[in-house]
């Protein structure tokens, strides 16, 4: 009887602690992060490339508010924009290949010798006769020559504001607005400022074959990281110091790549995000520690940070895409895949914007 | 003969090694649309364009396959006028670019053994023809290399063609052969020349391997097409002093040679040109500076 009254008050005294525990030391649950379907549009029955309306050299003509800026799409051989409110603004072909930002695009010829920068309403912007490809990115306007081994940059009103020939093949590309980065394929890493001057050229080492197979470079223009050579490949992030790029961050590598690797920086610089044969390579650009998120599929689409929360990946080939939507280290909040031949993601703060051959769907992160 | 021009001399020659071909044509029978150093579209083609019957690619050596790249297909969002290419580590610090291959033939094996299809000539990226654009980099010297320097000579029965000497100055121009003086001073001597290409599409005439001119029996200029490297931003081509490459032509389509004083008396002015198999051609001009 003894025995029995000591178990009882072990029993009361336990849940007495218990509850004094649970109203003293309450601790919220932390809220789950959801996406929430925002509007759905089909292309379909998108209005078509309106035609160029007048010559302005000024600067861009848009004709979405400034709360609304449009969002640049490509999927396959189509181009257009559309707004975060879901107006799509005009969609249209691409004779060959189209350069494409969300102030300015240009569509051009396979032979091109010649291309008109349009703003998304279609207004004429800039006309350059320039041999080449254009590509923008960073705000900034490129042209690269048939050689593709020398770029130019364009000034806003077309004229070239300066060239560089690198003796070498360019492999990739990264810019921020301060520079522009070029992967060689001679092993080179070239970083070239707005002026024209060279603020970079490095040729890391520590592998048998030379290359450069991705490079990126923070928007703060202070980090430059490079997935560079064969047998062994390598991960290279360099940091300014003074004036000048100094390897920060090494590392060998499992990948044995032999074609261009996505790579880019977060928006707010905090984290590097690479290809890696696992999935998605993730650099810490203040604590220095590299995580991975393991997504299984043989290419990959686009790579994008929703809030500087989230890392969201389209990936998939063929008629099956998938998009993965994961918060470090590797917890999925969205695992979704899709029946698309051609799809893209951008991201704008708290939203998604899937594109799926004919539809682009708008979903919003929320906290529940 | 400066220094650089001696170590690109050795570095071409630790190329070829022994052997006078040390790779062997991509395509086969080879037609050649443009020579290295020909201009085209206002830049230097550092290779040479190449077209054949079959189209089918083969590997010009051993090697390993080091990048590979459908066209459209750059993950990083550079375009890729070079449209699907695959480049090939050879021997020796040797890198050659196949470019502009017809879409979906590239070879994706990693091990190539010479002769190896690695895909079909297209018209992928910036290139009129369909043909295959074929470059060797020497990884070592950093230089674009002559392939016609390494691949087995062609029988060639067209030598080259000297077409006219002029010489210039602010907006003067003599063309020697239609004047036959000219008043002293300094002057900026160019020749237009050009070796026969027997493919339709080339951007313009193919470029001759060297070109060499004497004034009164001294040696004044000599333009050779033998390598070039990326130098400061500007591709610089090693003739006897280096040149960039994208003042290498004047307007009216001549290869500017050098800028030279002319005094007065009679001047004996010759050029001799020769096509990468060892054809020569030459042309004389006895004219009186005043």
């Amino acid at each position: 009887m003894e025995e029995s009254g000591k178990r009882r008050l072990t029993v009361a005294g336990t849940v007495a602690a218990g509850i004094v525990y649970f109203l003293v030391c309450a601790f919220p649950l932390q809220k789950e992060l959801v996406l929430v379907p925002g509007w759905t549009r089909s292309l379909a029955q998108s209005p078509a490339a309106a035609a160029p309306k007048k010559v302005n050299a000024a600067g861009p003509t848009v004709s979405a508010s400034a709360s609304s800026p449009p969002i640049p799409f490509r999927l396959g051989g189509r181009f257009g924009y559309f707004t975060a409110d879901g107006t799509i603004l005009f969609t249209g072909a691409a004779p060959y290949g189209v350069a494409l930002a969300p102030d300015a695009y240009a569509t051009y010829e396979r032979l091109s010798e010649g291309f008109a920068i349009q703003s998304p309403d279609g207004a004429t912007l800039a006309r350059v006769a320039s041999v080449g490809y254009p590509f923008f990115a960073a705000g900034r306007r490129f042209v690269i020559a048939p050689d593709q081994a020398t770029v130019s940059e364009l000034s806003r009103s077309g004229a070239i504001a300066w060239t560089y020939e690198f003796g070498s093949v360019a492999t990739c590309f990264d810019a921020s607005p301060s520079m522009a980065v070029f992967g060689l394929m001679d092993g080179r890493i070239v970083g070239i400022g707005a002026s024209g001057k060279v603020l970079l050229d490095f040729a890391p080492g520590g592998s048998h074959i030379p290359g450069v197979y991705g490079v990126a470079v923070s928007p703060d223009g202070l980090l430059v990281a490079a997935i560079t050579g064969l047998d062994r490949q390598r991960l290279v992030v360099m940091e300014k110091r003074s004036s000048a790029y100094r390897v920060g961050y090494h590392r060998y590598l499992a990948s044995d790549y032999r074609r261009p690797v996505y790579m880019g920086f977060t928006a707010d610089g905090g984290k590097l995000a690479y290809e890696s044969p696992s999935g998605v390579g993730v650099f810490d650009r203040t604590s220095r520690d590299e995580t991975a998120i393991s997504v299984p599929a043989d290419s990959r689409l686009g790579l994008t940070t929703l809030d500087g929360r989230l890392l969201v990946l389209l990936s998939g080939s063929g008629e099956e895409k998938r998009l993965v939507c994961a918060a470090l280290p590797d917890r999925r909040v969205v695992d979704l895949v899709l029946k698309a031949e051609l799809a893209f993601v951008e991201t704008r703060g708290d939203s998604i914007f899937l594109g799926a051959d004919q539809d682009i769907v708008r979903m919003d992160l929320a906290e529940r | 003969m400066n220094c650089g021009r001696l170590t690109v001399a050795a570095a071409v020659f630790v190329l070829l090694g022994a052997s006078a071909a040390a790779l062997d044509w991509p395509l086969s029978p080879p037609r050649v649309a443009a020579t290295f150093g020909t201009y085209a579209k206002g830049r230097v083609v550092a290779g040479i364009a190449l077209s054949s019957e079959d189209g089918i690619v083969r590997s010009a050596e051993d090697g390993e396959l080091s990048f590979s790249l459908e066209d459209g297909a750059n993950a990083s969002g550079l375009p890729t006028p070079l449209g699907s290419y695959i480049v090939i580590e050879h021997q020796k610090g040797v890198a050659a670019i196949y470019s502009h291959l017809a879409p979906g033939t590239r070879s994706t094996a990693l091990k190539i053994r010479a002769g190896d299809i690695l895909g079909k000539s297209g018209s992928s990226g910036w290139i009129e023809g369909p043909g295959l654009v074929f470059q060797v980099f020497d990884r070592r010297a950093g230089s674009w290399v002559n392939p016609l320097l390494l691949l087995p000579q062609l029988a060639v029965d067209k030598p080259p063609v000297i077409r006219s000497l002029a010489l210039s100055r602010a907006d003067k121009v003599y063309v020697l052969g239609e004047t036959a003086s000219f008043p002293q001073g300094t002057y900026k001597v160019a020749v237009e020349v050009s070796v026969p290409a027997d493919a339709a599409w080339t951007q313009g005439p193919p470029a001759p391997y060297g070109i060499r001119l004497s004034v009164d029996g001294d040696e004044a200029a000599y333009l050779v097409f033998d390598v070039a490297r990326g130098e400061g931003g500007r591709l610089m081509l090693f003739s006897s002093a280096p040149v960039a490459a994208d003042e290498l032509r004047t307007k009216e389509g001549r290869y500017s040679l050098t800028e030279r004083l002319f005094t007065r008396g009679r001047t004996a002015i010759e050029v001799r040109v020769e096509d990468a198999a060892g054809d020569k051609r030459s042309a004389s001009w006895t004219v009186l500076v005043e």
